[in-house]
């Protein structure tokens, strides 16, 4: 599986702030229909490399490679348009939306049929039944676990091939946590969607991940399968130990 | 919940709070009317400065700051900002919610029949096309502001491009009407954009200014190139509209000729009416259809976080200039509009004055409802008549007035956001799921 191309391949990729380096050469494979995780502590530049694969920030060196076309200058807006989505940190669901017109903000982005659009929208429902009773409701007035299911939904609703998820379990009392967890693994397993997962979270995210790569400090220093990660002891030391629910 | 427990630390808490206020108040306004009131002056007969002192009435005075103040802070913990629904009683919610439907229909019905009911008033119907003129206004800034979210302070700068674009095209080139006002709001709204660029990575405070210092900017011009505008002077002689050719006047052209009848000034005026209302209902209508329309929803969204619409691939670049484009657009009309009404224009109409009563009425009317701007406009503009009899107590009514909306009703006189989705199948969906949800 790993032999073919990767559906995304990131080479040396280098990102800053001003003067601060976030991302000091990482590279990282993502396979079609993989879950990969990406662990690491606050800081290690977890987010800010799903944010460059989003072209904000701008990588400074390397590639990003996706179905083998470089894509490291795709201006930001037109990287949806490729059927990559983000479900980004801190939920940022639309509060004075309803359910419904977040959800339409991400099918907006496809050149998708009505039909095809309905046949989403049932999926994201199927998926998560909380949002189909709360579809007239104001996003604002959603709790923590649902905002973070209609920022999954809502990324979902533009029919990704690569769905980027950073922290989904923020803030989440551990029960709605796994809610979240089980619904990628089913959109993993059934759609043979391939999801890249940021998480602070290393059990549950290792646990889930077909392979994993840890970050410190803008470099990428362990990378394994989830289960092989798991068992290693600097992991279990750093990550686990005692952050365990 | 908690009920019982600010029940009773709240009377306690807040007398001597309540006290404070008072004395606050009280000293400020001792402050305040010590010199304004406290002490008169007046030049002599000769010349020189007498004075004498009015201690009595800063006594009253500093009483009713205190007086009023408890007043205010009463109310105010009586009524307590809005929002909280324990005051309405479910039938009185019922009933505004029906009228809330029918209010709107009604209000257009009324609208229409206006020349006819008032049509011997002149007065009257002045008055409601300068309400017109501000509904048409409030909505086109509504798109910047309600939706987009964009807080802009220079609004009446695209008005002035509009009225100018108009004067100068049809004083100088004797082109008709019909033909300056898609003109002019295709150059309002290529001032919009001119706008939008330079202020696309702001927000918020910095916008406003930026756009604030637009409206000075294009004020200035208009006062400066006298070659072209006239300066100060503005320009005069502004062709009065006509019926797609046919002019409104005594002529032996004129439509009362044609049509047989006598003629009277106020046909023109009605004329006038309906134009304004005509294009005050395009404005509504393009922007509850652009509403539902991607562009609108990305305006929305952009209202609400930049930074997941760019993750939803939302070019955030063009949504913010179109929305200024949009918004300007309709300024541009509304401005044309103004030019052939008044027939002489300068650039004293176009003062930042007018920007802050446009956007007064966005915020009052609650952002981004349509209802609620038309509802503003006419409080706020028909109000300020309505009080003129009062003279010098106008002001201080209409400042309460301003007040008093916002304590009550922080989110505009409509708060209230219409969704524009809907699922279909709303009803067999739901009911299952309901069940499925709780069980």
């Amino acid at each position: 599986m790993t032999a073919a191309s990767p559906l995304l391949a990131i080479r040396g990729l280098r990102a800053a702030y001003g003067k601060i380096e976030a991302l000091k050469g990482v590279d990282v494979d993502i396979n079609s229909g993989e879950i990969v995780a990406l662990i690491g502590a606050n800081g290690a530049g977890k987010s800010t490399l799903m944010m460059t694969i989003f072209g904000k920030p701008r990588a400074r060196a390397g590639q990003i490679l996706y179905e083998g076309k470089d894509i490291t200058a795709v201006p930001t807006h037109e990287i949806a348009h490729l059927r990559i989505a983000q479900s980004p940190e801190g939920r940022r669901i639309f509060p004075r939306m309803s359910v419904a017109e977040n959800l339409q903000m991400g099918a907006d982005v496809t050149e998708s049929t009505p039909a095809e659009r309905e046949s989403t929208l049932e999926r994201v429902f199927a998926l998560f039944p909380r949002l189909k009773e709360r579809f007239a409701q104001r996003g604002g007035t959603l709790s923590g676990g649902e905002q973070q299911m209609l920022a999954i939904g809502r990324a979902l609703m533009s029919r990704p091939r690569l769905l980027l998820l950073d922290e989904p379990s923020l803030g989440l009392a551990p029960l709605i946590a796994r809610q979240i967890f089980d619904a990628i693994r089913t959109l993993n397993r059934q759609d043979g969607l391939t999801v890249l997962i940021v998480e602070q979270n290393a059990n549950h995210a290792l646990k889930l991940a077909h392979r994993g790569y840890v970050m410190v400090n803008g470099l990428i220093t362990l990378a394994g399968s989830g289960a092989e990660l798991l068992q290693r002891p600097e992991i279990r030391a750093a990550y686990l130990e005692g952050g365990r629910h | 919940m908690t009920a019982p427990s600010t029940h009773t630390t709240k009377p306690a808490t807040s007398v001597p709070a309540l006290l404070k206020t008072a004395v606050i108040n009280a000293v400020i306004a001792l402050v305040l009317f010590s010199l304004m009131v406290g002490v008169r002056t007046e030049a002599g007969s000769d010349g020189q400065l007498t004075y004498w002192t009015r201690f009595g009435e800063l006594a009253y005075l500093v009483a009713a700051v205190f007086g009023g103040s408890i007043v205010i802070e009463l109310l105010r913990q009586w009524i307590g900002p809005a929002g909280t629904e324990k005051l309405v009683p479910p039938a009185v919610q019922k009933g505004m919610s029906l009228v809330g439907r029918y209010l709107a229909p009604a209000l257009l019905i009324f609208t229409l029949l206006v020349p006819v009911i008032f049509y011997d008033q002149r007065y009257i119907l002045d008055l409601a096309i300068l309400v017109l003129t501000y509904v048409m206004l409030g909505w086109g800034l509504n798109v910047v502001v309600g939706l987009a979210g964009l807080l802009d302070l220079g609004y009446v700068a695209f008005y002035a491009v509009g009225a100018y674009s108009y004067a100068l095209l049809a004083t100088n080139f004797g082109w008709s009407f019909w033909i300056c006002l898609p003109l002019a709001g295709i150059l309002a709204a290529f001032w919009g954009v001119l706008l939008g660029f330079p202020v696309l990575r702001l927000r918020g405070d910095y916008l406003a200014i930026v756009t604030l210092a637009f409206g000075e900017i294009i004020r200035l011009v208009l006062i400066n190139w006298q070659d072209l505008t006239g300066g100060p002077n503005g320009v005069s002689g502004i062709p009065r509209p006509t019926l797609f050719g046919i002019p409104l006047d005594r002529s032996d052209d004129g439509l009362a000729a044609k049509l047989g009848i006598e003629f009277s000034p106020t046909h023109r005026i009605v004329f006038l009416f309906y134009l304004i209302l005509a294009l005050a209902l395009l404005t509504n209508w393009v922007t509850i259809r652009l509403r539902r329309l991607p562009i609108g929803r990305a305006w929305e969204a952009l209202r609400e976080d930049e930074v997941a619409c760019r993750a939803l691939g939302i070019n955030t670049t063009t949504t913010k200039l179109t929305a200024f484009a949009t918004g300007a657009m309709f300024g541009g009309f509304a401005g044309a509009f103004f030019a052939t009404r008044q027939g002489f224009i300068s650039p004293e109409s176009f003062t930042f004055q007018e920007s802050a009563l446009v956007l007064a009425i966005v915020v009052l009317g609650g952002m981004g409802s349509q209802l609620g701007v038309a509802l503003a406009a006419l409080a706020m503009i028909g109000g300020f008549e309505l009080f003129r009899g009062l003279e010098t107590y106008r002001m201080l009514v209409f400042g309460w007035a301003m007040v008093l909306i916002m304590i009550w009703r922080p989110r505009g006189l409509v708060g209230h956001r219409a969704p524009t989705v809907y699922l279909k199948k709303a009803q067999a969906i739901s009911s299952d799921l309901v069940k499925e949800g709780h069980g």
